[in-house]
């Protein structure tokens, strides 16, 4: 036997009987899954294979595949379909493709940092799916090299981003900067009557008078919008407001190249590479009807073969040459002329100015960006929520979360407590021997509060209006999760800690984003076990499972498992499905509000299932009574609720910003002078104690 | 607003700081009765600005002969003890506002609920 024969020899044997009826039942499981994607196995010999798991849907880049797949023979095509998990491999001859068959079977593949298992099958033909190519939409120019290398540098370091807030860096938002105007995200528009002082870099200048002499612009750019991309950071489809700019709208790419996503309103899409230090010129069309955006990604598919980049060898190449370009650090310069006067462009569907449906974005805001986008944020979708809701939320908040009972009721007697964020002032009376005072961001709660007999005033908890260290305690149960930046959730301790006696305790709890701990579902998960739709909880990660079970041989693709599902793009806030795991941080929360009958909550309350006294309708969350019925969907066990004109009740959203294991640790740690005494998971809230020193 | 929590009340408006005790500008003010608890208004009196407690209860006319400063051996001096509880738990202020004594911002009370937030400008 030749040299390669023995090899393969020794290669099976050394699988042992175990191992061989473990491949043999997930290249079983793999040929029925290939199946449904039209590919069809053979048993026979041939020079083509399909490689399962092999595919850029799995991650895996060409480069890797085919350096796997060069060890056997030679290559005559790779074809990678994009977003599949497979990938077809023909060789120029079987031998070659028997030996891949032999060796690579249930082999793992390392491939931009993930580990794939590679399962080889025989197929008899190969399909060839050219990519018709698809056109520029109408009004969009690319001009490549427009910049120098020198010039590109000189541009980049022209911004300075130590200025970026707090918020922007514990968000891993994209980072933002804006010169000549401010651009609001509240709104989408643009201060025309507040220039911004300094106006735009020196630094730009000659790239617009290049533009100016080429003719692209007429009229020198007034606004400029710089954004910072890392891997994994994009930004949301949409169209420049018509009202704020001007037609021609220039992006300059730097420090490394990206895809850019163009949709039309009929549904097509156009994927653009924007390779570095080139210049995107949209007008017309592009500019006006055509949204744009950024997906999310750490990686984007992108031409085998450029004209600038390392040939492959020719042999390798294919109709569909593909290849997955791992992003690096992209800042874009956007330059944009304000515009004075309504628009009157020719698309008025997506006209602001000409009352089309400006929202080719879609309606949900985004994070904010500064103090003010984060107050009016704030306002929006957690004060006016409140104050309406107030009543209806007061009915289901009324049983005290016994470890905070537990709490209050260690503080010595007579000592000072103060309830920030007191809500319906669930907590007030819990100790009466402490001398208690509430407050609360809603007039509508505190209402509730005083109707009851407890202390309370209207107040917002990052400004207090108590003395410095002039209570014993202070409490803030679910409020810090309604801070929609970093820096306003740190201040907010900050504040509770102001207020301590030095010695002093605060106790602070906020929504977790693990609803499941310890293999513990929260109650909050728990009233949803038949509704769920499939998503993972948050408990175990992908990789680590092993692939044992049938359906998972082909495993999906990881590369946007972020965003699998939900309709989340970075920045933007998604709307929760209540009673169902978290998928990002930073959501808004449903409440369908339900009015209150009289006698009609006791009687609904009677037709519900043992699970005890729910609420009727709505969601539950942090300080909520563990007996909240689930949210107006409806439950399997639960009579559909009686409400009239139920179907109408109307949904209010509230902003919540879910933490993560450790990061109210980790937060608190921001302040000085307190320590974390403890720190727990309660019921589906992470909770830490802190002494002030 | 009870003068309880009246006394633990200060001024945040912005740069402001001697914004403690705010001035009571009363335009209703109601009496309830409340349980009298002479062991939890002991504990409290310690706690208290005894100062501003007394002023307060003057500009509300319900001073009630409270002394201007503290009697040794209070606690034992349950008529004492009823005085101090008239004064922080049954004296109610349901209309009327607090001012800031530096810089003379008014805060509404209203249903007997001091509503104490700033506009962004002075936070």
């Amino acid at each position: 036997m030749d040299r390669d024969g023995v090899n393969n020899v020794r290669a099976a044997a050394r699988r042992s009987k175990e191992d061989k009826k473990v491949l043999k039942k997930q290249l079983k499981a793999s040929h029925t899954l290939l199946k449904h994607e039209g590919v069809n196995t053979s048993p026979h010999p041939s020079r083509s294979l399909v490689v399962a798991n092999g595919g850029l849907g799995n991650a895996v880049s060409r480069e890797d595949l085919s350096a796997a797949l060069k060890q056997f023979g030679d290559l005559e095509s790779l074809l990678m379909p994009p977003q599949k998990p497979y990938a077809f491999a023909t060789y120029r001859s079987e031998d070659g493709a028997r030996k891949a068959h032999a060796q690579l079977n249930g082999q793992k593949l390392e491939s931009g940092g993930n580990a794939v298992t590679l399962y080889l099958s025989y197929v008899d033909s190969v399909k060839n799916e050219g990519e018709a190519s698809v056109r520029f939409p109408e009004g969009l120019t690319l001009l490549e090299d427009f910049v120098s290398p020198e010039e590109e540098a000189l541009l980049l370091a022209a911004v300075d981003w130590s200025i970026s807030t707090e918020a922007q860096k514990a968000l891993k938002h994209r980072k933002v900067k804006h010169y000549g105007f401010e651009f609001r995200y509240d709104n989408n528009n643009v201060d025309k009557d507040k220039p911004l002082p300094a106006g735009l870099p020196q630094e730009c200048l000659a790239v617009l008078q290049r533009c100016l002499q080429d003719g692209l612009i007429s009229v020198l750019p007034d606004q400029l919008t710089v954004n910072q991309y890392e891997a994994g950071q994009g930004i949301p489809p949409h169209v420049d407001t018509h009202s704020a700019f001007e037609d021609t709208i220039l992006s300059l790419s730097l420090g490394a190249k990206a895809v850019m996503e163009f949709r039309h309103p009929d549904g097509r899409a156009v994927p653009v590479v924007l390779p570095e230090r080139s210049l995107l010129v949209m007008k017309g069309e592009s500019r006006y009807l055509w949204t744009h955006g950024i997906t999310p990604r750490k990686f984007d598919l992108v031409p085998a073969c450029e004209p600038r980049s390392a040939a492959p060898e020719p042999d390798v190449s294919s109709h569909s040459g593909l290849t997955l370009s791992k992003r690096g650090t992209r800042t874009s310069f956007t330059f944009r002329k304000i515009r004075h006067q309504p628009c009157c462009c020719a698309f008025p569907s997506a006209c602001d100015s000409q009352g089309g449906n400006a929202s080719c974005r879609p309606s949900p805001p985004s994070l904010p960006c500064c103090r003010g986008d984060a107050a009016r944020l704030e306002e929006e979708y957690v004060h006016r929520v409140y104050d309406a809701i107030a009543a209806h939320f007061s009915s289901t908040r009324h049983t005290p979360w016994p470890r905070v009972c537990r709490f209050l009721s260690s503080l010595p007697p007579g000592s000072v407590l103060a309830d920030v964020g007191c809500g319906n002032g669930k907590y007030l009376g819990v100790n009466p021997q402490l001398v208690t005072v509430g407050c609360d961001r809603s007039g509508a709660l505190v209402q509730i509060c005083a109707d009851r007999g407890f202390h309370a005033f209207v107040s917002d908890a990052l400004s207090v209006p108590l003395r410095t260290a002039s209570c014993d305690a202070c409490i803030s149960i679910a409020v810090i999760h309604h801070f929609s930046t970093q820096e306003r959730r740190l201040a907010a301790v900050r504040e509770l800690v102001r207020l301590l006696k030095p010695g002093g305790l605060a106790l602070i709890y906020v929504w977790a984003y693990e609803q499941e701990y310890n293999k513990q579902k929260s109650k909050y998960l728990k009233d949803h076990s038949k509704q769920h739709n499939g998503e993972k909880s948050t408990g175990v990660p992908e990789e680590s499972r092993e692939p044992h079970a049938e359906p998972n041989v082909l495993t999906s693709s990881r590369l946007e498992s972020k965003h699998c599902g939900d309709l989340k793009d970075e920045g933007k806030l998604s709307v929760h499905t209540n009673r169902t795991a978290f998928n990002s941080q930073d959501l808004l929360v449903p409440w369908h509000l339900k009015g209150r009958k009289t006698q009609g909550d006791e009687e609904s309350s009677c037709r519900f299932s043992s699970r005890g006294e729910p609420s009727p309708g709505s969601d539950s969350s942090t300080s909520s009574d563990s007996r909240t019925s689930p949210d107006s969907k409806p439950s399997p066990t639960a009579d559909a609720n009686q409400v009239p004109g139920g179907s109408a009740a109307p949904v209010f959203h509230r902003y919540y910003h879910v933490f993560q294991q450790g990061e109210l640790e980790e937060l608190c740690c921001g302040v000085n002078g307190v320590r974390v005494q403890t720190s727990y998971h309660d019921q589906g809230n992470w909770c830490v104690v802190l002494q002030k020193e | 607003m009870k003068l309880l929590t009246h006394n633990m009340l200060t001024s945040h408006v912005k740069g402001v700081t001697k914004g403690y005790p705010l001035l009571i500008k009363a335009t209703e003010v109601k009496v309830n009765e409340v349980e009298f608890n002479p062991k939890f208004v002991c504990r409290m009196i310690p706690k208290l600005e005894w100062s501003a407690l007394v002023q307060a209860a003057d500009q509300l006319g319900h001073r009630e002969e409270l002394p201007g400063e503290l009697v040794a051996d209070y606690e034992k001096n349950e008529d004492f003890l009823k005085r101090v509880h008239r004064v922080l738990l049954e004296v109610e202020v349901i209309e009327g506002c607090l001012q800031c004594p530096e810089s003379g911002r008014e805060f509404p009370i209203s249903r007997g609920i001091p509503n104490m937030l700033l506009s962004e400008d002075e936070a």
